[in-house]
């Protein structure tokens, strides 16, 4: 069993402390009370020993980092075979999160390659996570309460660590994880009567047809006369529909429209209920990124139908 | 309300036992006319004579054993042992007599006695006289234990331990002696293993024996300026305890801080923790926190002594801790 090297705690009020220097590379046989690695807190700068004898294997973080204590930074394993099988690449000393973002790759369609680019279209919108650490090992840190309402809810522990939620794990934590995170839906629509329609009006506007779109279907599906869209340009600028000057706080929803882009779907990692738009070929693709806790998934699920059904057939909206 | 002094008021407690039923008498070194070093006796001898207030010579043994032979054959004593570091000099007569005789005599015969005594550090005392030793006595199954928090405790648990068939050691702090409480003037009992919730609260459950409970409703006041909501539970009685009130608060607020004047070793923290560890397990989102006294002897020291007892800012300090979701112990 290889033993997991942890960030000590070293002072009273200490979260976290830097890592100096190792003192062993991985692969170094390391006996039991030998000086592994030099940490520095606000308060001193002092070596830490292995705690077991083997080699040092697994270094999860490169001198300078800032580590919480408590996390494993590196192992020390029985066998120097072992040294390889434990390897991984180290965190550096600033990690930045990636945004969630969402690239689909979506060769602009050619009629010859039709067949291909279908291929390569990817099918539905997909939730891109910012990297996910290292695998860790080891039981997890989680309060008994944390435990049991885990269990009662079906929330998977393992995998909030594996998304980075840090350790302890506690029943706050499980209620944020449990209601913070956007779900989505995706819908691929025909395009051509909208694309029809678009062409015989001149000053037909897609991006405001949608919004329109997206305002009716919000009326009708929640039965109030008042629903704002809050259109999102992609220079950033933020425009209101219908137009009467109300902040975003204030919007029904979000649009995005990507019909001029090769991108197919836009979900932000924070907050409110998003509609995006993207072309392909002759459909149209919807995703409605939302929050459970604000939107439950049935209503979701009758907006998102009630817009694909105005924008498969937009006479509906004029009418 | 009248507000006496916790002195005043287990004299009030003794002198009106000891109108109510004549088989009562008080025993122990300097009781009679001195009253004691603390002067919680004072004036009973006048009112009821040297037959009932009874000065000993300085032999713990001796007149513990006379007093538990007396509760045996009809009378109900009230033994003062005048520091609770003496429950050493007393351990066969109170641990191996008193709490075993109803058990031995197959229910024959009972220990109607309570043994008044104190625990408490910070009076400049020495190792000898600061101890606080009622996880001891808790210990052993027969004995009741009080730990009265104030002069309102003070006098209804008194009470209560007089009128008990059973032996119960009351421990006092004695640097509470001369705090001030409001006592009603009517007579009152408190039943034991009666916890009292002296204040609500939401976060964090903060148990306090004795005058711990000071410290812990004092470390509320503090938290409350945090933002941290804390409930603050006095058991009053550890032996019987109210484990219900204790794990009914701590389902609520799902942490819980025990704080004891007792050494933290093996003590009433161990206890009361472990008994929330095992009842409300699945109920805890953090873990609980035992606070004693150090486990050192008391030192004599100013600047060390008082570092052995729990402080309000330590405890709230803990609480801040344990509410943000901080790693307490690390696997």
């Amino acid at each position: 069993m290889p033993f997991e090297v942890k960030m000590p705690q070293l002072g009273m009020n200490q979260d976290s402390a830097v890592i100096v220097a190792w003192l062993k590379a991985a692969g170094d046989k390391v006996t039991r009370g030998e000086p592994i690695f030099e940490v520095e807190t606000d308060k001193a700068t002092m070596e830490v020993e292995a705690a077991g004898d083997g080699y040092l294997a697994g270094i999860r973080v490169e001198e300078g980092a800032d580590i919480p204590v408590g996390d494993v930074i590196a192992l020390i394993v029985e066998t120097e075979d072992a040294v390889a099988e434990h390897a991984c690449a180290p965190v550096p000393a600033s990690v930045e999160a990636t945004e969630t973002a969402e690239v689909a790759p979506n060769p602009t369609p050619a009629p010859e390659t039709t067949a291909k680019a279908e291929e390569t279209v990817a099918p539905a919108p997909v939730e891109v996570r910012a990297p996910a650490p290292p695998a860790l090992s080891g039981p997890i840190l989680a309060s008994p309460l944390a435990k049991r309402l885990a269990k009662e809810r079906g929330v998977d522990l393992a995998a909030l660590r594996a998304g980075g939620l840090p350790e302890p794990i506690h029943a706050a934590d499980l209620s944020r994880a449990a209601t913070g995170g956007q779900s989505q839906l995706g819908a691929r629509i025909s395009g051509d009567a909208l694309t029809a329609l678009l062409q015989r009006s001149e000053n037909a506007d897609r991006t405001v047809l949608f919004a329109a779109f997206a305002a009716g279907a919000w009326r009708d599906v929640f039965e109030t006369d008042d629903a704002t869209i809050a259109i999102r340009g992609l220079d950033g600028a933020t425009v209101h529909y219908p137009a009467h000057g109300e902040a975003e706080a204030g919007a029904a929803m979000s649009l995005v429209d990507l019909c001029d882009t090769r991108l197919q779907g836009y979900a932000p990692a924070s907050g409110g209920i998003t509609l995006s738009v993207g072309a392909d070929t002759d459909q149209f693709a919807l995703t409605l990124s939302f929050n459970e806790a604000s939107l439950p998934m049935a209503h979701a699920i009758t907006l998102l139908d009630a817009i694909a059904a105005r924008v498969e057939d937009p006479i509906r909206q004029l009418i | 309300m009248r507000s006496i002094t916790l002195s005043q008021a287990v004299n009030e407690a003794i002198a009106e036992e000891m109108r109510r039923d004549e088989t009562v008498f008080l025993i122990g070194e300097d009781v009679a006319e001195a009253g004691t070093p603390f002067k919680v006796t004072s004036g009973l001898v006048e009112e009821f004579g040297t037959d009932r207030v009874i000065d000993t010579p300085i032999a713990e043994p001796g007149f513990m054993g006379l007093a538990v032979g007396a509760a045996m054959t009809g009378a109900r004593p009230i033994v003062d042992l005048m520091f609770g570091d003496f429950l050493f000099l007393v351990m066969d007569q109170l641990c191996n007599q008193a709490a075993k005789t109803h058990y031995m005599s197959g229910g024959k015969l009972n220990v109607p006695l309570v043994l008044r005594t104190n625990l408490g550090a910070t009076r400049r005392s020495a190792a000898q006289h600061s101890q606080s030793l009622h996880a001891l006595v808790a210990h052993i199954p027969g004995l009741k234990v009080a730990m009265p928090s104030s002069a309102y405790e003070a006098k209804g648990l008194m009470k209560t331990a007089i009128r008990d068939d059973n032996p119960v050691v009351i421990f006092e702090d004695k640097l509470m002696y001369q705090d001030k409480a409001e006592v009603p003037e009517e007579e009152f009992l408190i039943p034991f293993g009666e916890a009292k919730v002296l204040r609500e609260g939401r976060d964090v459950t903060l148990i306090g024996t004795s005058s711990m409970r000071q410290v812990c409703e004092a470390a509320a006041t503090m938290l409350e300026a945090d933002g941290v909501s804390a409930e603050v539970i006095d058991p009053r009685t550890i032996a019987p305890l109210d484990e219900a009130t204790i794990l009914q608060s701590v389902k609520k607020t799902t942490r819980a801080i025990v704080v004891d004047e007792g050494h933290q070793n093996f003590g009433t923290t161990a206890e009361i923790a472990a008994r929330i560890s095992e009842k409300a397990f699945y109920h805890l989102d953090a873990p609980v926190i035992r606070m004693g006294a150090m486990d050192v002897p008391i030192p004599f020291s100013p600047a060390l002594e008082d570092l052995t007892v729990p402080t309000p800012e330590q405890v709230a300090e803990n609480a801040r801790r344990i509410v943000a979701g901080e790693l307490i112990h690390a696997l």
